[in-house]
């Protein structure tokens, strides 16, 4: 690793924390009343200080400095963090501080330490290892996606055969390969309707290896990533497009930390919003529809590349050399949303946390496999204020937002479409 | 130590097991150092989250009985709101969120203590009605701002401190009796604290509050201003580079920059006479230049060109709020005539384009917290408060005390760093110095009170009215004499009310 990712690299950012609570609050210029003004999904459910991005950097100083032990509960409190980084960007309105990659680098300890991660997750990190997808499926079933209609897919006719040839691959990810294969199949439908002629990585396509850096499983994330870049250098690949917002919150922001990434790397909704500029796609077919937008967390604040800084903090926080600091204020917000006011018949109501202040779908982080009860708690907090908009829908754009919010769908009142990008855009062709 | 078995049996039954802990995982959150002290605050022993009035009184009463001592507390911004004893709770109140009434005809809010600035500021906004915002951030809480700590903020000139604006008061006090106040007590609804009724304000928050050290506040009114901007925050752009631009007609930001303090205080003095504007200040310099900008290397950029202790070294910020333009055109010919006679000019466009850009300013729901950014370790001096002409008194004796810790490099040098705010028009005014220095040097871990002591030892040498009185014993001892003897006030107060010494004892 380059960078001063290690829990003792982060030193300042713990001692410099005072307790100010930003962290589990929506950016005040951004509060619209009591109502969805909290950010933190484990401090809303639990309410200690603990569960929060600052009680989290106070836990692994007191572990640092040998002050706290691994007591029964305290992983389990470390892994119900979704890593949404809702509390890193708030922070950082304010501070120079490095919240998120302190919480990575506080799951890396448990990790070194012997003490995690929860069981799902290293059976996860064994199947990638082994199958090289989360859910331990054959590897050789990786492209079925093309072969088999979806229930979820709003397109229709066939997929189209890959490129062999080409320089832009589109990396399905795990979620999109073996279970929403609806988006990957729109995805594809798309990308040839602008006119994109797209290799398809079928067998060597492996899981992005996102879930094995959040749960402190660096080794093993290690060695997924320069996998996965050998297999891009040796088909020649320039440019990757993805659907899954985690495999390009990956790609953009985890890769860097432990090699140069010399591909570009496109969310699909920045394909497609770039395809209607230029006039290679078109939009003829009515979708009548009243949605809102979610932002995937690593679509959003969390898809800023990440630039390695080694250095030194002088007195009064000057950093030599400067860093470039990710603040979550370049993610990609407005292309998803150019897509959608781009579908005929469909309208757009912003939810009150949206873009950088954002709730999380609840399924980040390996909470959706080790806490999913947490996870379908938070995904039911979401689409509360989803249904406060008036909306007949939510869409997203991550096969994980939509996998958990529609495991929470059957438990409430009011049934809520839940769509991704991709099924509404392919459904408009 | 750990709580005993049995009393954590009693706290479980009265908020639920969910809302207890004893956890030493849990309590870390809750005995960090602040980054300005070298000091860990003592581990409290359990944390409760109570829900109900109710449950806050039954807690106290364990607590009394057991010599439990208890700190009620929401976001724990400041050093206050941690242990510095042995055997201690903290009562959380974040889950005490209730906005329990707007009243638009009698313009007041009654608020549960977790209630959070950012909340209440744009809940009211809607209903076309404010409140003096503190300048703490969207986190902070109304009720501890307004009931138990200090209470100054941006606007205080068109309005006045927290204190003047409690309208009602319902306290569980440090033995666990409960009390309505003022109004409430004669069931004649919130709408005012000290009648009729009886009244205890002044006891539980007079000047600056008790910290926690006189019971339990869980509900307060408070009065509420008109709001002349829109129902919702026009806010623009992305974190970190928010724009809030108010209605260019009825809101309007103008700085000035004097020779002298003198000519500050003229036009001070000569703007609250005529009751024209919303908020006047002398602000502070170095903290301006930090909510400016978006990281600790940018700060330094804009403070090595100079370019703020060149313009807001002796400046004057007036924001102008108005229901029309004709107003407004009529406020501003007024200002400028003022100016004008005070010996003042405008500042650098590139100053003024700042504020014109970003009225959170005065709104203050956003930054405020920026001035940590270099690391932390900062704190506030004198905090006090009197004339507008004693404030201007006190500022011109800083560098007597302040010029050697930046001569010696202990501390930032910002010497201009100190705001005076008038409120209510100029009938009396706030001062706060704030001092910054860094954790790096080898004496950090003394510089903060040693200026704290410094500045004190001025305000005695010269009879001023700088200081509020702290809460730390040794130092309000000494101050006390100059405050009609609250020291003593303060001591028999507490032993009245609070026999066991259990609500956050002063250390
Ligand atoms: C950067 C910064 C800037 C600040 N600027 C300002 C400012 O401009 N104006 C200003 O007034 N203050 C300011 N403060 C001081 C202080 O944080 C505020 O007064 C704030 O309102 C306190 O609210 P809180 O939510 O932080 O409360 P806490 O920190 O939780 O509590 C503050 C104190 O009140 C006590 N308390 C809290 N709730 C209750 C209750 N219900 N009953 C009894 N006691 C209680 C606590 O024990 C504690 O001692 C600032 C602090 C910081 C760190
Ligand atoms: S916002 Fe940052 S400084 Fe404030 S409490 Fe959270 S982590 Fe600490
Ligand atoms: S990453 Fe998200 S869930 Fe985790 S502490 Fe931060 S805000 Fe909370």
């Amino acid at each position: 690793m380059t960078a001063m990712n290690r829990l003792e690299d982060l030193r300042y950012t713990m001692e410099s924390c005072n307790h100010c609570g930003q962290c589990k609050w929506v950016a005040g210029p951004r509060t619209t009343g009591w109502r969805f003004a909290e950010i933190c999904p484990i401090h809303m459910r639990h309410h200690f200080d603990a569960y929060s991005g600052q009680g989290l950097l106070n836990i692994a100083r007191e572990l640092l400095d040998g002050e706290l032990s691994y007591e029964p509960g305290l992983v389990d409190l470390i892994y119900s963090c979704t890593m949404c980084g809702a509390c890193d960007t708030a922070c950082k309105s304010i501070r120079d501080m490095e919240v998120l990659d302190t919480i990575a680098a506080l799951r890396a300890h448990c990790v070194d330490a012997g003490h995690g991660p929860p069981a799902p997750l290293t059976r996860a990190a064994d199947a990638i290892a082994t199958h090289g997808n989360v859910f331990g499926r054959p590897r050789a079933e990786r492209d079925g996606w093309r072969h088999t209609p979806a229930r979820e897919e709003g397109g229709s006719g066939p997929i189209p055969e890959p490129s062999s040839s080409s320089e832009i691959a589109y990396f399905a990810g795990c979620a999109a390969c073996y279970l929403q294969t609806g988006i990957a199949r729109d995805s594809a439908r798309i990308l040839a309707a602008g006119g994109w002629d797209v290799q398809i990585l079928g067998s060597d396509e492996e899981c992005c290896g996102r879930l094995l850096w959040q749960t402190g499983q660096w080794q093993a994330a290690e060695q997924q990533i320069e996998r996965n870049l050998a297999i891009f250098r040796r088909r020649g690949i320039k440019t990757l497009v993805t659907s899954c917002a985690e495999c390009f919150g990956a790609f953009r922001g985890i890769y860097p930390r432990f090699a140069a990434v010399e591909v570009e790397v496109l969310h699909i909704s920045e394909v497609i919003a770039r395809m209607l500029r230029e006039g290679a796609l078109r939009f003829d077919r009515e979708v009548d529809l009243h949605v809102t937008y979610h932002d995937p967390c690593l679509l959003g604040r969390q898809s800023e590349p990440y630039v390695p800084w080694q250095g030194e903090i002088k007195s009064f926080g000057l950093h030599e050399p400067p860093k470039t600091w990710r603040r979550g204020h370049d993610g990609v917000y407005d292309a998803p949303r150019e897509v959608l006011r781009a579908i005929p018949g469909v309208t757009v109501t912003e939810m009150a946390r949206h873009e950088e202040n954002a709730l999380c779908c609840g399924a980040g982080g390996g909470v959706a496999a080790a806490n999913p009860v947490l996870a379908r708690w938070t995904a039911n907090e979401r689409l509360d204020e989803a249904e406060a908009t008036g909306a007949a829908a939510i869409v997203s754009c991550c096969p994980q937002c939509r996998g958990n919010f529609t495991a929470a769908l059957p438990r409430r009142d009011r049934a809520l479409d839940v769509f991704d990008l991709t099924n509404l855009a392919a459904r408009a062709l | 130590m750990a709580l005993a078995p049995e009393i954590y049996r009693e706290f479980e039954a009265i908020v639920g097991p969910a809302y207890i802990s004893d956890r030493e995982y849990i309590l870390a959150a809750l005995r960090q150092p602040q980054p300005h002290s070298p000091f860990k605050p003592v581990s409290p022993v359990a944390v409760l989250l109570p829900e109900t009035t109710e449950q806050v009184q039954a807690i106290v009463r364990v607590c009394n009985r057991h010599g439990l001592r208890y700190i009620a507390t929401v976001s724990s911004l400041i050093s206050f709101a941690y242990p510095n004893g042995p055997n201690t709770i903290i009562l959380h109140l974040k889950r005490m969120n209730r906005i329990v009434e707007i009243n638009e005809r009698d313009r007041y809010a009654v608020i549960e203590s977790g209630v959070r600035h950012g909340q209440l500021r744009t809940e009211l906004m809607r209903y076309g009605l404010s409140y003096p915002v503190a300048s703490v951030g969207p986190g902070g809480s109304v009720l501890a701002n307004f009931a138990c700590s200090s209470g100054d903020n941006h606007v205080e000139y068109g309005t006045s401190r927290s204190n003047r604006y409690l309208a009602g008061i319902e306290w569980v006090t440090p033995t666990g009796e409960i009390l309505r106040l003022g109004s409430l007590a004669t069931h004649a609804g919130w709408f005012n604290a000290d009648g009729p009724g009886p009244s205890l304000r002044g006891l539980i928050k007079g000047f600056a509050g008790q910290w926690g050290g006189l019971g339990v506040v869980t509900r307060i009114a408070i009065g509420l201003d008109a709001w002349k901007g829109p129902p919702e925050m026009p806010t623009e752009g992305r974190s970190p580079r928010y724009r809030m631009r108010l209605p260019a007609d009825c809101h309007k930001v103008l700085i000035f920059k004097f020779p002298t303090l003198d000519q500050v205080h003229d036009a001070m003095q000569a703007i609250g006479r005529t009751e024209i504007g919303f908020s006047v200040m002398k602000y502070f310099n170095a903290s301006a230049a930090l909510l400016a900008t978006e990281s600790a290397n940018e700060f330094w950029e804009l403070w090595n060109s100079g370019l703020f202790q060149r313009e807001l070294a002796r400046p004057l910020f007036v924001y102008l709020s108005t229901w029309s333009a004709e107003e407004l055109a009529y406020e501003e010919r007024v200002l400028h005539d003022i100016i004008a006679e005070t010996g003042g000019e405008p500042v650098a466009d590139e100053v003024l384009d700042i504020y014109r850009e970003n009225m959170d300013f005065f709104v203050l729901v956003g930054f405020l917290q920026r001035v940590l950014r270099l690391g932390g370790a900062w704190a506030p001096t004198k905090l006090g408060g009197d004339s507008v002409s004693h404030m201007f008194e006190v500022a011109k004796a800083i560098p007597e005390f302040f010029d050697g810790f930046i001569a010696r490099g202990q501390v930032l040098d910002a010497p201009d760093n100190f705001m005076i705010t008038p409120a209510e028009y100029g009938h009396q005014a706030h001062i706060e110095l704030l001092y910054l220095w860094d954790r790096n040097q080898p004496d950090w871990a003394e510089v903060g009170l040693q200026v704290m002591r410094a500045s004190l030892e001025n305000d005695l040498e010269h009879h001023h009215h700088g200081s509020s009185p702290p809460r730390a014993k040794a130092m309000l001892e000494r101050l006390g004499p100059r405050y009609s003897n609250c020291h003593v006030w303060i001591e028999r107060l507490k032993a009245a009310f609070d026999p066991n010494d259990v609500s956050n004892p002063m250390p």
